[in-house]
């Protein structure tokens, strides 16, 4: 099948079968399936189609880098051109890569949740379980999807060894559920529960978190999504959920620091880059990304690459489209989420990540001792405890140090075998370039945007595929003539 | 525990300083043939101290031609060395370094203040053999009353004049200075324990202070990297000129640190080789620091010092002394008896006589009371010396003992935490430095606080030894002051009799 035909094809054949085609990749993570629930929202795969999307949008191109302008238009950047899946529907439910969802039971009209407040032992990197606290065994929790108008209850659990209490963080609701100790409730002591239950009348993006501040520092958040009834226009193919947070974690040590004002360990849905999954789409779908910043204290200025966004809510509410805003780097601030929307006309491995130089990498240390002495190993001083090696005290004829600055290779965190094994064998990285974990570290994410047949190949194949030949049929096979005409 | 036979008396004829004649090299053993084959003694049973013990065990050497020999501890069992295997001295100067054992031996024969502490107890016992003399006749020819009624005289003949000591005062005087010979053989002891007591600290030092030498060599290198590494972050702006030069300064004190260490070795191997007598190989040292030994008690150590401490028995053996001086000294007014005889020829008479007198100094003014009255006086002179010793060596015990305990408090735990833990705080930040996760300056850190610790322990060790050698060696030290006059100042002492 020849790439321009897929695509033809996929033009004619509108929404309904894609859509369906979406809402089943998610399973393909192999690392940490969501929890295998009735989603919230699920529109059946053979939910009638209300309309289609149209066929034409104005100079905008979903298959390629195009202006679409002028900045007035509806499609200028591809502002409000739909998904592939259709108008009318009910809303794709939420992917959130490396966690969990939380189901629920209906009780008597209500949909009921449980929550328990419990130590969690994450492993923001292979090989690194760190000591945080979370929900579920989960950290971040497990995400919460309900729909606009439901009722909703939580059973929230304590098995921590201290008070806690929740907060639903942007509801309307009525006070005497907003889980502020003191203030609006007594505490949930150790090995009590506690029980919420309120109306959703909102819709967007949320999240719900202990209001004890060291425990929301100690990793206490999860997602929240309430949906409206019908997808809001201009539909999404695609809608992901990323929770980006920082801890500082010492050396030779697993438990979070949650009184630090300095942060060294960074994840994005509980997990370091390059451990956090990429988000895969097809080509020509429109993508949601709900970026929220749990961060203790420090902002995320993020950043896509190879597309534009537009901003279309934040935390709490959607924005009417003639607010929104198109940039390719915005800030989200502590507690604030932001949602992005964009067409993914780009095929390739895009990174998205936090552009703060801190935040793009764990444990930055200093360059400074054997890692950049050309004749020293620290084997050498693990093999000779009593007796020291003794240091070259000639090391500035290094021809590196003639030039003020040199070094600022800053050389990342060490990875063992076992921990690249788990890392390179993931369905959502197969074809990748293979030395592409050297470009994704800390706050950062690949957003995948695959043609088809390869997006199958990749997520919905078992076949091994060699590093970079995916990349490299983008760069050099046909799809890169075809793209770029 | 190991102990050695240690032979004072017995040692080969000296002929003064000298070098260790090509011996005391690792391929010769030649320490070995210094050494007098002396068989181990077994440990004694004593139930209430770990301390070793002195034992008294019957004298082997030539006495003097005394009636009543000198008794003494002639013989002594001294604590030994820490570690040092029995046959130490025999198979002891290996490739590994000289053992103290081999050392004290050498000592043994070439210490010169041992043979001066022998030649007081032979010179003193030379004082009782005098003191228990007769003394000598006397002889004359007599002429009198030459010219009586014309004739050569009444007497012309000769006589002999005989001085009889009374009141048994010559084996009163023998006892009193056979009780000083035996004081004197005590303070030979104690001049023993001084020498082999300053022999092992000396010994504890020099070990010590070449194991430091390698631990600052370690903090040299530590210091050098400390200033590459600034010099590295200076490169990338995360250290200024100013750290830069306070990284020199920091190396020159490290170094400067070490050269002090390299000459505390040097010195403590001179000061070891003094008292040896003889030169000591610089580089053969065994080290025995860490061997365990048993440890002291408060209690245990009191006993032990107070109960067998030579300068105690010595100043007993004085107050023996002192105490047959004023029984000497009472019987002094008891008057000798002069007799002289001799026959004669009477030139008025013509016949032959005999003359005869006999000759008392009856003590009317001069009954010898002053005398006395000193004599006396250094009786209760002596009682308190005794106490005051006690009790100095019970304040200069405490002092030792705490240092012990502090010090053996320290090696115990230094050896069971504190290096281990050290050990393991480096080792876990050179594996996360090695996974990026760790700032070289920290590495050096902990590497800096082992070097730190492991000198620590050495220190402790050092003192340990030493106090624990005080204090099975009865506090005493000064193995190369000459050793003291068994006659204290202020003490009756020569007349040209000796009494
Ligand atoms: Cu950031």
């Amino acid at each position: 099948m020849q790439p321009g035909n897929t695509r033809r094809e996929f033009l004619l054949l509108g929404g309904a079968a894609v859509a369906g085609a979406a809402g089943t990749t998610f399973a393909a993570s192999d690392t940490q399936p969501p929890a295998n629930v009735p989603p919230a929202n699920v529109p059946p795969a053979d939910a009638p189609v209300v309309r289609e999307a149209p066929a034409e949008f104005g100079g905008f191109s979903r298959w390629k880098p195009t202006f679409g302008g002028p900045p007035t238009a509806d499609h200028y950047l591809g502002k409000l051109v739909p998904g592939l899946r259709g108008l009318g529907l009910a809303p794709v439910p939420v992917e959130i890569p490396d966690l969990p969802k939380l189901p629920f039971k209906m009780v008597g009209g209500v949909k009921e949740f449980e929550l328990r407040c419990t130590p969690v032992k994450r492993e923001f990197l292979p090989g690194y379980p760190m000591d945080v606290w979370g929900f579920n065994d989960s950290m971040p929790g497990p995400l919460v999807e309900a729909n606009q108008g439901d009722r909703v209850r939580f059973i929230v659990h304590n098995e921590l060894p201290e008070p806690t209490s929740m907060h639903w963080h942007g509801l309307e609701l009525p006070v005497s559920e907003d889980g502020v100790p003191g203030l609006t409730q007594n505490p949930i002591m150790p090995g009590k529960s506690y029980v919420y239950e309120f109306d959703l009348h909102q819709a967007g993006t949320f999240f719900y978190h202990s209001h004890m501040a060291m425990q929301e520092a100690f990793g206490m958040v999860g997602g929240f999504v309430i949906h409206p009834k019908v997808a809001f226009d201009p539909p999404v193919d695609r809608d992901f959920f990323l929770i980006f947070q920082n801890f500082h974690i010492a050396p030779n040590q697993t438990i979070s620091d949650s009184m630090a004002m300095d942060w060294n360990w960074h994840t994005i849905n509980g997990r370091s880059g390059p451990f956090t999954t990429p988000l895969v789409v097809r080509h020509g779908e429109r993508v949601r990304v709900r970026l929220m910043n749990f961060s203790p204290m420090q902002h995320h200025p993020i950043h896509l690459h190879g597309h534009t966004f537009w901003i279309t809510g934040h935390e709490g509410a959607r924005i009417p489209p003639s607010a929104w805003v198109p940039r390719n780097n915005t800030l989200v601030g502590v507690a604030q989420a932001t949602d992005f929307e964009f067409v993914a006309f780009n095929p390739g491995d895009w990174i998205f990540h936090c552009h703060m130089v801190h935040h793009m990498m764990n444990h930055m240390v200093q360059q400074v001792g054997p890692r950049i002495r050309d004749d020293s190993d620290v084997s050498d001083y693990q093999n000779q405890l009593a007796t020291r090696p003794r240091v070259r005290a000639d090391f500035t004829t290094d021809s590196g140090f003639r030039t003020p600055g040199y070094p600022q290779n800053m050389q990342h965190m060490h990875m063992g075998e076992e921990m690249m094994m788990k890392i390179m064998h993931r369905r959502e990285v197969q074809g990748m370039r293979k030395m592409w974990h050297m470009g994704v570290h800390g706050l950062m994410t690949v957003l995948r945007v695959l043609p088809p047949e390869l997006y199958d190949l990749v997520m919905n194949s078992d076949e091994m595929v060699m590093p970079g030949t995916v990349f490299d049929r983008i760069v050099k096979g046909d799809y890169a003539k075809d793209y770029q005409q | 525990m190991r102990t050695r036979v240690f032979v004072l008396l017995a040692l080969a004829p000296l002929g003064g300083c000298r070098n260790v004649p090509h011996t005391a090299t690792c391929h010769s053993h030649a320490a070995a043939s210094i050494r007098q084959p002396i068989p181990a003694a077994p440990a004694p049973a004593v139930a209430q101290t770990a301390a070793p013990r002195a034992q008294v065990v019957p004298a082997s050497h030539a006495q003097p031609d005394l009636t009543e020999p000198a008794t003494g501890p002639l013989v002594e069992r001294l604590p030994a060395p820490a570690g040092a295997p029995a046959e130490s001295a025999a198979s002891g100067a290996t490739c590994a370094g000289m053992t103290l054992a081999s050392i004290e031996d050498m000592a043994t024969t070439y210490n010169p203040t041992l043979t001066q502490a022998r030649t007081q107890v032979d010179g003193t016992l030379g004082k009782a053999l005098q003191a228990g003399l007769w003394p000598n006749p006397v002889l004359g020819y007599q002429a009198e009353k030459i010219g009586s009624q014309g004739t050569a005289g009444e007497f012309q003949g000769g006589f002999i004049r005989q001085e009889i000591i009374t009141a048994q005062k010559r084996r009163v005087s023998r006892e009193k200075y056979l009780a000083r010979a035996k004081a004197a053989e005590f303070g030979a002891l104690a001049q023993q324990y001084r020498v082999v007591n300053d022999i092992r600290r000396q010994y504890w030092r020099a070990a010590g202070a070449t194991r430091l030498v390698t631990i600052h060599e370690q903090m040299v290198k530590n210091a050098e990297d400390r200033l590459v590494t600034v010099e590295e972050m200076f490169n990338v702006g995360q250290s200024n000129t100013v750290q830069v030069r306070q990284a020199r300064v920091t190396l020159q004190r490290t170094k400067l640190d070490l050269l002090a260490k390299i000459n505390d070795r040097d010195q403590a191997r001179r000061e070891l080789s003094a008292l040896v007598g003889v030169e000591l190989p610089e580089e053969l040292y065994g080290d025995e620091l860490d061997e365990s030994v048993p440890p002291l008690t408060w209690d245990a150590s009191l006993a032990y010092t107070l109960g067998e401490s030579p300068e105690v028995r010595e100043a007993t053996a004085k107050l023996e002394s002192d105490r047959i001086t004023v029984e000497r000294e009472l019987r002094q007014p008891i008057p000798n008896v002069f007799v002289q005889a001799g026959p004669g020829y009477d030139f008025t008479d013509n016949r032959t006589v005999v003359n005869a007198q006999v000759t008392v100094q009856p003590p009317i003014w001069d009954r010898n009371q002053g005398t006395i009255q000193q004599a006396h006086a250094d009786l209760s002179r002596q009682r308190a010396e005794l106490c005051r010793i006690e009790l100095r060596l019970k304040r200069d015990l405490s002092m030792h003992f705490k240092q012990y305990l502090t010090a053996q408090q320290h090696v115990e735990s230094y050896r069971g935490e504190v290096l281990p833990e050290a050990e393991q705080a480096y080792k876990a930040r050179l594996k996360s430095y090695k996974q990026q996760r760790e700032t070289w300056p920290m590495v050096l850190d902990a590497q800096s606080e082992l070097y730190q610790r492991q000198a620590e322990y050495v220190h402790n060790l050092v003192t340990w030894r030493d106090s624990q050698t005080l204090i099975e060696g009865f506090l005493l030290t000064g193995g190369l002051d000459a050793p003291q006059n068994p006659t204290p100042p202020g003490h009756i002492d020569a007349t040209p009799q000796p009494r």
